[in-house]
């Protein structure tokens, strides 16, 4: 169907999606991820709409690039209507770790923790997965309060990215299994305790029902993930090479889970125009020329995916005044042909 | 009289012990295995990685730890104890 259909500008697809509410980029580090995430919150805002700007990269910018210290700091607003989160998952990681140490201390009456449960409790929260998922169950957790009009989430560099979505996916047929099992050992319990003429079953069963929050969460927010109408993903893309090899696996990765890829943003294009300078150097004018050998290619691939192409600024985009540049650019782009 | 009453529910004691021995007693044993092996698949899937099986993510292993505690000690002593030909016949 996409294939079809002109290219919308990114403009067009918000305003053609009135349901949108979860913005999602991804693609290789140091393309603009972070940059167009917080463009975008920053249109958005401007637009009335309650935005907040989530960062779940843990080499995360967004302090950066809006030139405030916002790391681990909860949610902070410079300007109506926008607000921008960047959580400190090493603290979330372990805050929740001392929250199951406690919580196994107060259940079982106990003073210190079993050697071996607190080796494995080190253990558990040093692995890299740890991050991970403290940070999806905090863009759920976050999701489910519906408290913005708009989620943008900027995303880490791309596998990591995508990684998250399909994780919420194999979970899910985890949890599906697992409770399983609790539901056969449960109807054991119950079958017991009727042999024994005894109704000692009838007490809930605690896992099952953790394991059901558990569950409730990650479907409530892989039902958002897997909804085009209200998610959108966007890839980040420039005109070399590499990036173009990334983004066609990117496609297939899609693909493959079944989610659709909203758009692609083509960043750091040199302005054409200066080639027709007399005092241009070689030196740009080399890059300039095979950056349009490689937007040609763009064009061909992915045509109908292109929802704006954005300049390479002579600095770099920081700070509001910059964003709101780039959220021009961004929204403000058109098919020139 | 009260000493009568007291044999009279002490031989309807005795039969149901006796009924449950002969009809219920193995059933009610095969069910705490069946529901031994249930809770040890259980643990299992959730902390595997205690033994080097990873299979849930870490995060949610977490969670469901402190409820699989009381358990721990006697599910690694079965998954780490030696077997032989004998245990096939309990």
């Amino acid at each position: 169907m996409e294939g079809i259909e002109m290219t919308e500008t990114m403009k067009e697809f918000f305003e053609r999606r009135p349901e949108l509410n979860c913005i999602i980029f991804a693609g290789k580090g140091g393309l603009g991820k972070t940059t167009f995430s917080a463009a975008t919150s920053h249109w958005l805002a401007e637009q009335g709409k309650r935005t907040l700007c989530f960062s779940t990269d843990p080499q995360a910018s967004l302090s950066d690039i809006f030139e405030r210290d916002i790391y681990g700091k909860g949610i902070q607003s410079f300007a109506p209507n926008l607000h921008v989160l960047e959580i400190d998952s090493d603290r979330r990681v372990n805050e929740y770790q001392e929250g199951i140490r406690k919580k196994i201390l107060d259940m079982y009456n106990l003073k210190e923790l079993p050697k071996e449960i607190d080796e494995y409790i080190k253990a558990a929260a040093s692995e890299p997965a740890m991050d991970e998922s403290a940070t999806y169950d905090a863009m759920a957790e976050l999701m489910e309060k519906r408290d913005y009009s708009y989620y943008v989430f900027d995303m880490p560099p791309f596998g990591h990215g995508i990684r998250m979505v399909s994780m919420a996916l194999i979970l899910d047929t985890w949890i599906d299994k697992i409770t399983e099992v609790r539901m056969k050992a449960r109807e054991y319990d119950e079958a017991m305790a009727t042999l024994r003429g005894k109704t000692e079953a009838e007490k809930e069963d605690v896992i099952l029902k953790e394991l059901t929050e558990i569950r409730e969460k990650l479907d409530f927010f892989s039902g958002v993930l897997t909804d085009s109408k209200r998610t959108a993903f966007f890839m980040v893309l420039i005109p070399e090479k590499m990036a173009i090899l990334d983004t066609e696996r990117a496609l297939k990765m899609f693909d493959s889970m079944k989610l659709n890829l909203s758009g692609i943003i083509v960043n750091q294009v040199y302005p054409p125009e200066l080639l027709k300078r007399k005092d241009l150097g070689d030196f740009l004018k080399h890059r300039i020329e095979m950056q349009q050998r490689y937007m040609k290619v763009i064009w061909e691939k992915f045509e109908p995916h292109i929802r704006a192409v954005v300049p390479m600024y002579d600095r770099e985009p920081k700070g509001l005044k910059m964003i709101a540049k780039v959220a021009g650019d961004l929204f403000g782009w058109k098919l020139e042909r | 009289m009260n000493e009568e009453k007291k044999k009279g529910t002490e031989a309807k004691k005795a039969v149901k012990e006796l009924v449950y021995g002969m009809a219920m007693h193995d059933m009610v044993r095969y069910s705490l295995k069946t529901r031994m092996y249930l809770e040890h698949l259980f643990m299992l899937i959730t902390l595997g990685d205690m033994l080097g099986i990873p299979l849930l993510p870490p995060y949610y292993s977490l969670k469901m730890l402190p409820y699989a505690v009381p358990n721990i000690k006697s599910w690694q002593r079965r998954l780490f104890r030696e077997r032989d030909f004998t245990d096939s016949l309990y």
